[in-house]
């Protein structure tokens, strides 16, 4: 296998563009980064597409096709995938297993997004059969997605004794990362009087702990170390990358289910185990632990995310994050740095966007171009991103 | 009364079950009947029908102040509980929690299967769907 590094990198900022197509967004962002590798779109060899549901891709998720017949007519390869909110990082990891194959020298990654308002819906044309637990959640409960986050949350409360200010500090810490971040939406800091003051939406959430759904567009340029070389950018290698599924017994309350099998008594198996075990592979293909991480994006969903993934996946110890967060530690100049994009709390989620956009953030972090927010001698950095369908995606890079 | 959705739930003079299928093959139970047995490391994967869920534990619990969207349908809305309920047959599940206010029953509490009628619809029936409340009646 060949080594694969990064040439470029390029996020849209994220917010609600009615006045721009997803195509648009997808055309503008990935323009800007082959810039930033300074690639002519005739020079790309592959595409791979994050694929929405929710705009463009000639409505069968065809968006790396879309993209390349509205710009450069070139006969690169293009490669949509899905894999829900995970399909950023799973578009990466394409990318960069197309590089490492031989296959090619040049191939980028995006995810575009343009969002519907409020409460995700059920796609069009689904089947109203018990068997769909998106049909069956809805119908039976009425049970939202910050519902379901809601019991890790609460669940949190009775194992580990978080409390309602740790809970909300953690989404104050995004916040203020954010207001380093001309690409987040919400830069606006927050208190924990703020935060706590906010709606409840699913006790224990407030608001302010739950990521809000946002327009966005992100895109990684990768190539062969030849091609690093010979274009003269900083060296950040994909040291690795890795793609999973979830595991039987996870104990995760995973959207949109409305059972698991999971019980006290039974095996112990680890809660959310397509991340975890997508981040233990990209860990392993890069030779690298969990104490060798000086930067972590990960999918900030809620409040409870920024707390327990750390733990959930060897970075922490079970109910450390809420010291560790409480020292500081977690911040910028912390031991373990989380999100200092500001995470999806700070951003919203443009889905499928979201796990390029993570990558984007690490090669800022680890270039020293994340000005307001970089984390001081960052040399290795890690995203970890979860989607529906227990689909779960991380990227190791290394400066 | 009749059920929001049919094969999910049955009442009879015994109470309520839900109605799920296990695998022959390794025990394992499920709500509501899958595809298929789901455990990798059983090969049998032969499906029978059965009722579960008569009783619980709460293993965790929300309380929801937004009204779902349309496809939850509700003739009264107001915020209400939806809670994690571990089975003795070995799994959890999702449903809402009735026969106390909401946020009012203690994770470890012992619950039975009921219903609760959710709307009157266009035929003037009333319907359903299966819930877990507080064992040996309201708080």
């Amino acid at each position: 296998m060949r080594k694969v590094y990064v040439l470029g990198v390029a996020a849209h900022p994220w917010g609600k563009w009615a006045e721009k197509s997803q195509l648009q967004l997808a055309v503008e962002t990935l323009s800007a980064a082959l810039a930033d590798a300074g690639v002519a779109w005739r020079d790309l060899q592959g595409l791979v597409a994050a694929s929405s549901r929710f705009e463009g891709g000639m409505g069968w998720g065809l968006h790396a096709n879309e993209v390349l017949q509205a710009v450069a007519e070139n006969g690169a390869a293009a490669v949509n995938v899905g894999g829900g909110c995970a399909a950023g990082g799973i578009a990466v990891h394409t990318a960069a297993s197309m590089i490492a194959a031989g296959e090619s020298e040049i191939v980028a990654a995006l995810g575009a997004e343009k969002m519907p308002k409020g409460f995700i819906p059920r796609p069009p044309g689904s089947p109203d059969d018990i068997r769909d637990s998106d049909y069956l959640r809805w119908v039976a409960m009425g049970a939202t997605n910050p519902a379901y986050w809601a019991m890790e949350a609460r669940r949190r409360i009775h194992e580990h004794g978080t409390t309602a200010e740790t809970f909300a500090a953690a989404a104050t810490l995004m916040r203020r990362h954010a207001e380093g971040n001309p690409r987040a939406r919400y830069r606006k800091p927050s208190s924990v009087a703020d935060v706590l003051a906010s709606p409840m939406v699913a006790d224990p959430l407030h608001l302010l702990e739950i990521c809000a759904v946002s327009d966005g567009a992100a895109a990684v340029v990768l190539g062969s170390e030849d091609a690093a070389r010979r274009l003269g950018v900083p060296l950040v290698e994909v040291a690795g990358s890795a793609i999973a599924t979830g595991r039987f017994g996870d104990p995760a309350v995973r959207v949109p289910t409305v059972s698991q099998n999971a019980s006290s008594g039974g095996p112990t198996v680890q809660h959310t185990s397509e991340v975890g075990g997508a981040v233990a592979r990209a860990l392993e293909a890069a030779g690298v632990g969990t104490a060798d991480v000086d930067v972590l994006e990960l999918a900030d969903n809620t409040a409870w995310h920024v707390l327990a993934w750390p733990e959930n996946f060897g970075f922490l110890e079970p109910g450390q994050a809420d010291w560790m967060l409480e020292r500081g530690e977690l911040g910028i100049e912390g031991k373990l740095p989380i999100n200092p994009s500001g995470g999806f709390l700070s951003f919203g989620e443009a889905t499928t966007a979201q796990g390029v956009l993570q990558v984007c953030e690490l090669v800022w972090q680890l270039r020293g171009q994340a000005d307001g927010r970089q984390v001081p001698h960052a040399r290795i950095g890690q995203t970890a991103v979860l989607g529906l369908g227990a689909n779960g995606a991380s990227i190791v890079l290394k400066a | 009364m009749i059920a929001v959705a049919d094969d999910l739930f049955t009442v009879d003079e015994t109470g309520t079950a839900l109605l799920g299928a296990r695998c022959t093959g390794c025990g394992t139970h499920y709500f509501p009947e899958p595809v298929s047995c789901r455990n990798p490391e059983c090969d049998r994967k032969d499906l029978e029908i059965v009722t579960l869920g008569r009783t619980g534990v709460l293993f965790s619990w929300t309380v929801q102040h937004y009204q779902p969207p349309a496809l939850f349908r509700v003739d009264d809305w107001q915020p209400y509980a939806i809670g994690l309920v571990e089975l003795p047959e070995g799994l959890r599940v999702l449903a809402m929690l009735t026969g106390a206010p909401p946020g009012e029953v203690a994770i470890g509490s012992p619950l039975t299967l009921t219903t609760v009628a959710l709307y009157r619809d266009d035929e003037g029936r009333d319907v359903s769907t299966y819930a877990y409340a507080p064992s040996g009646g309201a708080l």
